[in-house]
């Protein structure tokens, strides 16, 4: 997929969260996860919707596996980062450190 | 110990998320996630897991609106044309300027909550009481029956005369049935259980047209002989928490009142017996009404009126039909049976659209939900003046944005949208906390253990219509209350307020309204604050009657002793029954009485004749209550003997009674003892005079009584009254129950309580009255309170360089307080006065539910302007005080 734009910030971290988790992406750890290794807290409604939109623009997929646990007999949805999100990830990526590189001094001496 | 299952999330929130998310697999995941979250948290802290869950179903659900919208129209956000993007706009600008004063937002939402859910708790009562309409088949044909006579305008039929006059107007009816209430014991295993049962002619079910959820519902051919045929259907409730919705209960064994019963069926959910608020758990066949209720002598007995007769009218008959063919059926009843139809009797007739519950009951439960509307009303006009008054501050503090905005071009329907948007965002949160706390309190409160005489079960849950009723309203106190301010905001006079404002001395037409605001606020709650003393002075007043007996703990146990078996050995089980209770060790006397004071369920009445003394005009006889008692029943029931002597063993089945005051007084000018008087056609002798007890309430004028004597005929339905040591009253109602078990399984239990217990049924409608009436009054009281503080606050805020030059130029602090107190004290000053004279005026519309206490009671009218005064002192003090100790420098500069 070829975009003129790149990933939003919030778009990035989730993927990024969804690599780290591997078959145990889904909803709750992803959260749990943002939380835990960079200490930002976010709402379910903008986890489901992100991830729905990430889906609908082929970034990711998604599967159900089946019920278990509490979950008055729901299933689960695990994510998956398709090739296309991997690659727009690294395109973002190398966007920004392109920017980042020699920027080091003057940020810290500011 | 098992562990219990975890709660269900929040329905409402729940039910939300599934109408407005799309379905597919992945809605389904979300509300599996936020289900796993809920139960983990829940575990903990199960307030905080439903608030989140709550929350977050509101996030999500508005986030994917948005979402879908963008999708849908991914120009139309940048150019905002539309009218659903200009709200989205105004909300979302309305969430910022809202979350930015969360002071001010807690208030204004927790003032509307609490106005809002008070109503919306009122109304859910009032939807489920009244306006809930019975599921029946073209109810504008049916009609309910009564029977009118000695003062019951609207009374049930004897299960006699029923027959006949269903034998008599089959021209008008289609169909006539009825149905008699009873309590059935029924035993599975070791569990005993009392079950509310109707039971039913065999046309009932058939005329109300109701159907079945299972199985088949009673037709005539269920209803023959008497104890023949012991079927039973069970309402879909007791389906449900009894046998877990299980189909394979038909066919199934019942035992009640020591029968077997078989399931032949199960009512649709929606019907739920028709007398509301009574839903019953079972329906027997009318004919085995002697069976559940043993000891009732129904199909014979004509002066025994207890049937709820109801019949569905032909095609095209009218009501004048029906009253002609009842009047004539009446006449020919009276005529043939003289000593039970009395010249006074009437049948009367009521469309069954037209009866909440019996119009004699209407005409009371009417007028105490209008008021209690009345009085739950003015507690949201408060709320909704706190929120103007609210609104109009903020108003204020924006005028200067205001003036800008509009000298810069933009419309005033803009500005005005925006804020009426801000009102209606509060208004709807707060509605949406409301219905929560109505939803949450009305459940608090019909699960109470109150001391109801018969099971009430209302279902008040919340339906469309009560969600629409808040929902409007809180649409409503938004608009209403919001434009006014919004307008006044937004007036374009640019240059005064560019001008004034920058003054700080501004006392415009915001501030004014204010203050009327304050003083409508102050007087309503005077009002309700009166109406609360009257309450609890009557109630007080209640308390403090001596009801003449009962003074003495003891346990009260209702037993019916089965009357299949004769009366000698029937005694003899009495006797056994009674023994056994005395042995026990808590027990210091046991007695039994046929008719217990102050059960309003019960009364039962003798006719007696006394020489010498004419009864009623068109009478034979003295119509007087009566009961018959056992020797024991003077001491157990702590009833004072005043002249002569109880009753005693020794008397065996002689002829003698016991009087109370006002019988010897009003039939043998006070000299009693010793004679003789015609009982029920049964000449008998007074040998004691007992005090005067209160028989059927507790504010009631001395009613004569007469206590017979319980051995001449051998008890079925009887109350054993077992007098116990201080404290022993609860733990011995249990153990006696025990008792009379082990003595015969067959002896069917009523109830089992304490005297105290007893005695609280006859307070219950004052207490819940003083409870409901106060607690809103208190409420009504806080939110005044915050209003006058919100002004106080905002007048000294405005008035901050005043009292800046003044601290500077040397003013005291304390008379800097006392003049900021005094501007809001004297508007409560206004509103006292103008409430203590409201209140004088409704006090009078009060009269007839206030006992012991006048309408202009000195004390209430005392106490409620001194209470009012203290709490708007200090109201008004707290932000007074806090503008004397600013730095004048700090104030000045401040501009």
């Amino acid at each position: 997929m070829s975009r003129d734009g790149f990933l939003g910030e919030f778009e990035q971290m989730l993927l990024l969260a969804a690599l780290r988790l591997g078959d145990d992406a889904y909803g709750t750890r992803l959260m749990e996860e943002l939380d835990e290794s960079v200490g930002r807290r976010v709402s379910r409604g903008a986890v489901y919707v992100t991830l729905n939109r990430l889906e609908e623009k082929g970034l990711l997929t998604s599967s159900s596996s089946p019920a278990e646990g509490n979950r008055g007999g729901r299933p689960r949805r695990v994510v998956t980062v398709t090739p296309e999100g991997r690659t727009e990830l690294r395109r973002t990526r190398d966007a920004l450190r392109t920017l980042w590189s020699g920027v080091g001094d003057a940020l810290d001496s500011a | 110990m098992p562990a219990s299952p975890p709660p269900p999330p929040p329905r409402l929130a729940r039910l939300l998320l599934e109408w407005v998310l799309p379905g597919d697999a992945r809605s389904e995941a979300l509300l599996g996630d936020l289900h796993e979250e809920f139960v983990q948290r829940a575990a903990r802290r199960p307030v905080r897991a439903r608030v989140r869950y709550t929350a977050d179903a509101l996030d999500i659900c508005f986030r994917h609106l948005l979402a879908r919208r963008r999708a849908a129209h991914p120009v139309s956000r940048h150019h905002g044309s539309d009218v659903m993007d200009t709200l989205t706009r105004n909300l979302r600008y309305a969430a910022r300027r809202l979350a930015r004063s969360p002071f001010f937002t807690l208030v204004a939402v927790t003032s509307l909550a609490l106005g809002i859910g008070a109503n919306t708790a009122i109304f859910s009562l009032f939807n489920a009481v009244v306006l809930r309409d019975l599921p029946l088949e073209e109810p504008d044909r049916l009609v309910n029956l009564y029977y009118a006579d000695l003062g019951f305008s609207h009374g049930t039929y004897s299960y006699p005369d029923f027959v006949d006059i269903r034998a008599a107007t089959t021209d008008v009816f289609e169909a006539m049935g009825g149905m008699q209430l009873a309590i059935t014991q029924s035993v599975a295993g070791s569990s005993v259980e009392m079950l509310t049962t109707e039971a039913v002619t065999g046309e009932y079910f058939g005329m109300l047209g109701v159907g079945a959820a299972l199985g088949r519902l009673f037709t005539p051919d269920d209803d023959v002989a008497p104890g023949a045929h012991p079927v039973v259907i069970l309402s879909h409730g007791y389906f449900q928490r009894r046998f877990g919705g299980d189909p394979d209960v038909l066919g199934a064994d019942m035992r009640l009142a020591g029968r077997t019963f078989t399931v032949v069926g199960v009512v649709e959910p929606r019907f739920s017996g028709s007398l509301r608020g009574l839903s019953p758990d079972i329906y027997v066949p009318m004919s085995m009404f002697e069976v559940v209720q043993p000891g009732a002598d129904i199909f014979d007995e004509r002066g025994n009126h207890s049937f709820f007769p109801m019949a569905r009218l032909r095609d095209g008959v009218e009501l004048p039909a029906v009253e002609a063919a009842l009047g004539r059926i009446r006449d020919d009843l009276a005529a043939r049976h003289p000593e039970d139809w009395r010249s006074t009797a009437d049948l009367v007739v009521v469309p069954t659209d037209d009866v909440i519950m019996n119009p004699m009951v209407d005409r009371v439960l009417l007028p105490a939900f209008v008021l209690v509307m009345g009085v739950v009303g003015l507690v949201l006009l408060i709320a909704c003046a706190n929120l103007a008054s609210f609104l109009l501050t903020r108003a204020a503090d924006r005028r200067k944005e205001i003036a800008v905005r509009l000298a810069l071009g933009a419309r005033r329907r803009t500005l005005v949208g925006q804020l009426l948007t801000e009102t209606l965002l509060i208004a709807m949160v707060g509605g949406a906390a409301g219905v929560t706390l109505a939803a949450w309190s009305v459940g608090l409160l019909l699960r109470a253990d109150l001391p109801l005489p018969l099971p009430i079960t209302v279902d008040a849950s919340l339906d469309g219509r009560v969600l629409g009723f808040s929902f409007v309203v809180s649409v409503l106190a938004g608009i209403l209350f919001g434009l006014l301010p919004a307008l006044q905001g937004t007036r374009s006079e640019l240059a005064s307020t560019l001008r004034d404002e920058t003054a700080g001395s501004g006392r415009g037409g915001a501030a004014r309204l204010r203050d009327l605001m304050v003083v409508v606020q102050v007087a309503v709650s005077v009002v309700l604050l009166v109406g609360s003393g009257l309450f609890l002075r009557s109630l007080d007043a209640s308390r403090r009657i001596d009801p003449g007996f009962g003074s003495a703990p003891a346990a009260v146990v209702e037993v019916m002793l089965p009357s299949a078996l004769p009366d000698p050995e029937r005694l003899a089980l009495f006797d056994r029954v009674t023994d056994r209770i005395a042995a026990m060790p808590s027990v210091r006397s046991v007695g039994a009485t046929t008719n217990i004071h102050l059960d309003p369920l019960n009364t039962s009445q003798a006719r007696i004749r006394v020489d010498g003394v004419e009864p009623p005009a068109g009478e034979d006889f003295h119509t007087i209550d009566a009961a018959r008692v056992d020797p024991g029943f003077f001491d157990a029931a702590a009833l004072r003997i005043v002249a002569g002597r109880a009753l005693e063993a020794a008397d065996g089945d002689d002829p003698v009674v016991v009087v109370n005051e006002a019988l010897a007084r009003r039939f043998f000018d006070g000299n009693a003892l010793g004679r003789s008087l015609d009982v029920n056609g049964l000449e008998v002798r007074i040998v004691g005079v007992a005090a005067t007890a209160r028989i059927r309430q507790l504010g009631e004028e001395p009613r004569p009584f007469v206590y017979r004597n319980l051995r001449a005929a051998a008890p079925t339905y009887v109350t054993v009254l077992a007098r116990v040591e201080a404290g022993a009253a609860g733990a011995t109602a249990q153990a006696v129950l025990d008792e009379i078990r082990a003595v015969d399984a067959d002896v069917l239990v009523y109830r089992s309580e304490t005297m105290e217990r007893h005695l609280a049924v006859m307070l219950l409608p004052r207490e819940l009255g003083a409870l409901v009436i106060s607690g809103f009054a208190v409420l009504a009281l806080l939110l005044a309170g915050i209003g006058l503080y919100g002004v106080v606050s905002y007048a000294v805020a405005r008035r901050a360089r005043e009292v800046g030059i003044r601290l500077s130029l040397g003013a005291e602090s304390g008379r800097v307080v006392r003049m900021l107190t005094a501007g809001g004290m004297k508007l409560v000053a206004v509103g006292g006065v103008a409430g203590l004279g409201l209140s004088a005026l409704l006090g009078q519309l009060l009269g007839r539910l206030l006992y012991g206490v006048d309408a202009l009671d000195p004390v209430t009218f005392t106490v409620v302007p001194l209470t009012l005064g203290l709490v708007a002192l200090a109201a008004a003090w707290v932000p007074a005080r806090r503008a004397s100790r600013v730095d004048p420098v700090v104030a000045l500069r401040a501009e």
